[in-house]
Order: C-alpha cells, then sequence, then structure tokens
C-alpha cells in the first residue's frame, strides 16, 4: 500500500502537464499543497461532491426508515448506518470545500436546489422494509465495491485518506446487509414474496450504479488520473457474477430474461436501458424530486442550530 | 451460568487460556480490519469451565468501546467462531461486562499506531491536545463532537489539511 503520509510542507511544482502525469503514472500522490492541474482538480472535486452527496442523500433515507425497522437491533443499526453516513457526508464536504471550488454551503445549496448529482439509487422509492434490505445487501455492495477500487488508486490524499474509514465502514455495512437479507430470506413466503418485489424494483438501479462503460484507453480523465482504479463495466461483471447465484441460492429470481451463463461459466446480463439512469442525473428519477424536497426542508428547519452556533 | 460442576483454573489450563486468548486477538474489529480487538482494548478475561460430561467451556469478557455500539453482536459472533474453533474448547461465551469502562488507554501502541498511520484516527494528549497524524503539527483543531461512528469525533489539520478524527474518551 502506498503510505498516507504527507510530503513535506510546502507543495510541489510541475514544469507541465507531463511531468504531473509522469507523477501519477509512478504512483505519486497529490496533496493539498501541490501544485494541480486545473482539469485533475475540477475532477478530484466534482467526484468528491458526488460522493458527499450521495453519502448525505442515503443517510437522510436510512434515517426515515429508523422507526419502521422491524426491532430494537435493527434500528439500533439503522441508526448507526445513518450517523456513518452522515459523518462520512461531512468528511468529504470538508476535504472538497478545502479544494477551493466551492464552499460547503454552495455545495448543500445546489444540492437542495437540484443543480447536483447524487448517486442513481437515491431517486428511487423504497416501498416496504424488504426495499431496505435489497438496498443493504445489494445496493451498498454496489456502493462498496464502487468505492474500493477509487480507494486502490486514488491519487489525492486527503480523499484516499478519509476513503480509507469509509470504505471499512461499508464493509461493515454490508455484513448488517447480509445478516437482514439472511433474515428476510429464510423466513415465512410473504417475506420471500416481500424480497422478491424488492429485488425486481433494485436489481437493475444496482446494476446501473456502476455507470455505462468507461471510454475505451484512459479516455476518461478519472482513469487516466488515477482516480477510479478499475473501468465501470468490469466492477458491473465482478458484482454480477457474486451477486447472481447468492441470490439464486436463497431462491430468488433476477428480473432480468436474457440472464445467461456463457461457456466460460461467467453471467451475462441482458442489455441495460440506460434511460432510467440518465434520468436520474438530470434528478428526473421516480422519487428525485420529493427527496431533494426533503433535504431542502431538513436545512431548512435546521438553520437555528447554524444561527445559535454561528 | 455458572454450572452444577466447574473445576478452578488450574496451572495445566494455562496452555489452553493462552489458545483463548490467541483465537480472541484472530477477531478484527469490523471497523478497522487491521487491527485485533485485542490490541484496542476490548479483552477483559478468559475463564475456563469443565461441565460435567468433560466440555470445556470458554467464558470470554469483553467491555465495549460505547454502549450501544452496533458492532457488539457481530464481535460477539466472530469471537465465538474464533475461539470455538480452537482445540480443546467445546463451547464459547461471549459476555460484554459493564465495567471495567473502555478507555483509550486499553490500546496497545500498535493499535495507536495503526490507526494513526492508516486511519487518520489519533488519540488525545493528557493536556487536551492533537496532534495530526498525517504531517505531525500540532495545528488541529476540532470541528465536531460527533463523527461518522460513536466512538470518534471530528478535526481539521490546518497545516497539511486532512480531516483527521478522535477517539473519544
Amino acid at each position: 500500500m502506498k503510505t498516507l503520509a504527507a510530503p513535506p510542507a510546502g507543495g510541489r511544482t510541475w514544469s507541465d502537464l507531463d511531468e504531473f502525469q509522469s507523477f501519477i503514472d509512478a504512483g505519486g500522490m497529490v496533496e493539498p499543497d501541490d501544485e494541480m492541474p486545473g482539469e485533475y482538480r475540477s475532477e478530484v472535486f466534482r467526484f468528491i461532491e458526488f460522493h458527499a452527496n450521495s453519502e448525505l442523500m442515503g443517510g437522510l433515507t436510512e434515517r426515515d426508515w429508523i422507526p419502521h425497522a422491524p426491532g430494537l437491533r435493527l434500528k439500533q443499526i439503522f441508526l448507526a448506518k445513518t450517523q456513518d453516513e452522515i459523518g462520512h457526508a461531512h468528511l468529504l464536504y470538508m476535504v472538497g470545500a478545502d479544494m477551493g471550488i466551492k464552499t460547503r454551503t454552495e455545495m448543500l445549496e445546489d444540492l437542495f436546489d437540484g443543480r447536483s448529482r447524487f448517486h442513481n439509487v437515491f431517486h428511487y422509492q423504497a416501498v416496504t422494509w424488504a426495499d431496505q434490505v435489497a438496498i443493504a445487501f445489494l445496493v451498498d455492495a454496489a456502493a462498496f465495491a464502487s468505492q474500493r477500487a477509487v480507494f486502490a488508486e486514488c491519487t489525492y490524499g486527503p480523499y484516499k485518506r478519509v476513503l480509507k474509514r469509509i470504505v471499512a465502514e461499508e464493509g461493515f455495512h454490508m455484513r448488517h446487509g447480509e445478516e437482514m437479507l439472511l433474515r428476510i430470506a429464510t423466513g415465512t413466503p410473504t417475506q420471500h414474496e416481500m424480497f422478491q418485489a424488492a429485488l425486481d424494483r433494485w436489481w437493475w438501479p444496482a446494476v446501473q450504479l456502476f455507470g455505462p462503460d468507461s471510454p475505451p484507453g484512459d479516455v476518461d480523465p478519472l482513469i487516466r488520473w488515477k482516480i477510479k482504479s478499475e473501468r465501470n463495466e468490469v466492477l458491473r461483471h465482478a458484482y454480477v457474477q457474486k451477486y447472481v447465484p447468492l441470490l439464486h441460492g436463497y431462491g430468488f429470481e433476477i428480473p432480468d430474461a436474457e440472464l445467461r451463463r456463457d461457456d466460460d461459466g461467467q453471467w451475462q446480463i441482458g442489455e441495460i436501458d440506460w434511460a432510467p439512469l440518465k434520468a436520474t442525473m438530470r434528478n428526473g428519477g421516480p422519487d428525485s424530486a420529493r427527496r431533494i424536497r426533503t433535504a431542502a426542508d431538513n436545512w431548512a428547519d435546521t438553520s437555528w442550530v447554524r444561527e445559535a452556533l454561528a | 451460568m455458572i454450572s452444577a460442576a466447574t473445576t478452578p483454573r488450574d496451572t495445566a489450563a494455562q496452555p489452553l487460556d493462552d489458545a483463548v486468548r490467541s483465537a480472541v486477538a484472530t477477531v478484527p474489529d469490523p471497523e478497522y480490519p487491521d487491527v485485533s480487538i485485542v490490541d484496542l482494548g476490548l479483552l477483559e478475561s478468559v475463564r475456563l469451565e469443565t461441565q460435567v460430561g468433560g466440555e470445556v467451556v470458554a467464558h470470554v469478557g469483553l467491555i465495549p468501546t460505547f454502549g450501544g455500539c452496533p458492532a457488539l453482536a457481530m464481535i460477539a459472533a466472530d469471537v465465538r467462531r474464533a475461539v470455538e474453533s480452537a482445540e480443546g474448547i467445546d463451547r464459547c461465551d461471549v459476555d460484554w461486562l459493564a465495567g471495567p469502562v473502555w478507555s483509550p488507554d486499553r490500546m496497545t501502541r500498535g493499535a495507536r499506531r495503526t490507526l494513526a498511520d492508516d486511519y487518520t484516527v489519533v488519540l488525545r494528549h493528557k493536556d487536551g491536545g492533537l496532534r495530526c497524524p498525517v504531517c505531525g503539527s500540532d495545528d488541529v483543531d476540532d470541528l465536531s463532537m460527533v463523527g461518522p461512528t460513536r466512538c470518534r469525533s471530528v478535526a481539521w489539520c490546518t497545516s497539511c489539511r486532512n480531516a483527521v478524527e478522535v477517539m473519544r474518551n
């Protein structure tokens, strides 16, 4: 693993873009005081802002389900997960704001005014408790896989340091997701049906979470600058290989008529319709408006706390 | 939980006692996958008991870093699994003890170093100050008493501009 220790004080400078790229290619880690090409700074910032927004929106959703969680143990898990996600958002907004492109308040106001993006999965409504199980088991796992792939490279030091803790905590959430799935999957026929219905709603958003195939070569600046270590389609494929047999093992059906196993024993999913993902990226998903409004109301309702602390 | 017949721990049981401790030491903290719960100071006691039928039961007493920690059930299950796979142990009971109360002093030097170097998580000095685990500066400002977990608060190093988390007492 790359060392997480910072370089001596005073930033590094580069004679040209090639020198910066060579530094990145040699496994170098960029620190806040270092000179950064404009595109690097804006790409890293955009990525962190998206991640922070997603943690915040995810945390607010989980918060809504604390009263509905069946039993004290699950309420405790949801309380803790909510604190985790909001805490992660806090850390990420700090690191993002430090990059000097937007302040934390600007990022939040952009989010609440519908001008920012966040993960596609938070643009859908969770209908029953089984949806929360599907989110914890399927969606958290997809998010975990993609975050882990970012952590594996991640050339921006302060983000990598925060990711280290986030990835560890998301791994912990995944174990909770497995526990929740085990309960519902081995429960009554009604519970089984409830989860199947939830799986029908969440399978495609989870698969789409990885995004469309990455452009060829290093066209994607996130790959060129080693902010991401793995291509979207590779992550998605690995995810499908793991989750299809797991879900089949519990007797659930994947809502994909074209799903098949190829000659190499690899699971191949049907063609992905990207229109729903694109809609969520314009904040035009099925539940986008309500979610953003709820988050905005929450921000407005808590203004007195910020005023009292100022 | 005391069975009808128990044998007190004697010197002959020492290797078994060590085996239980070693097994517990293989269990990582769910939030720090490369730090053992023993190094975090969670293990308080091990007691061995041989029951009437000859079954050997290990009673492992743990203390939580924070009450209401969502990882307790998971840690207990992991400890049970690890100890029950140790040779000579038939069953393991895990008890969360009400005391002593956990404090960061219970962490080993190694655990502190790993938390600082790999997780950017530090302990507060006796005088209340904080040192940045990234750059070593003392210019670390407390920002929020509440962090992503119950056992940590959030601070910011104004020197190297990194988010630092602090183990709470």
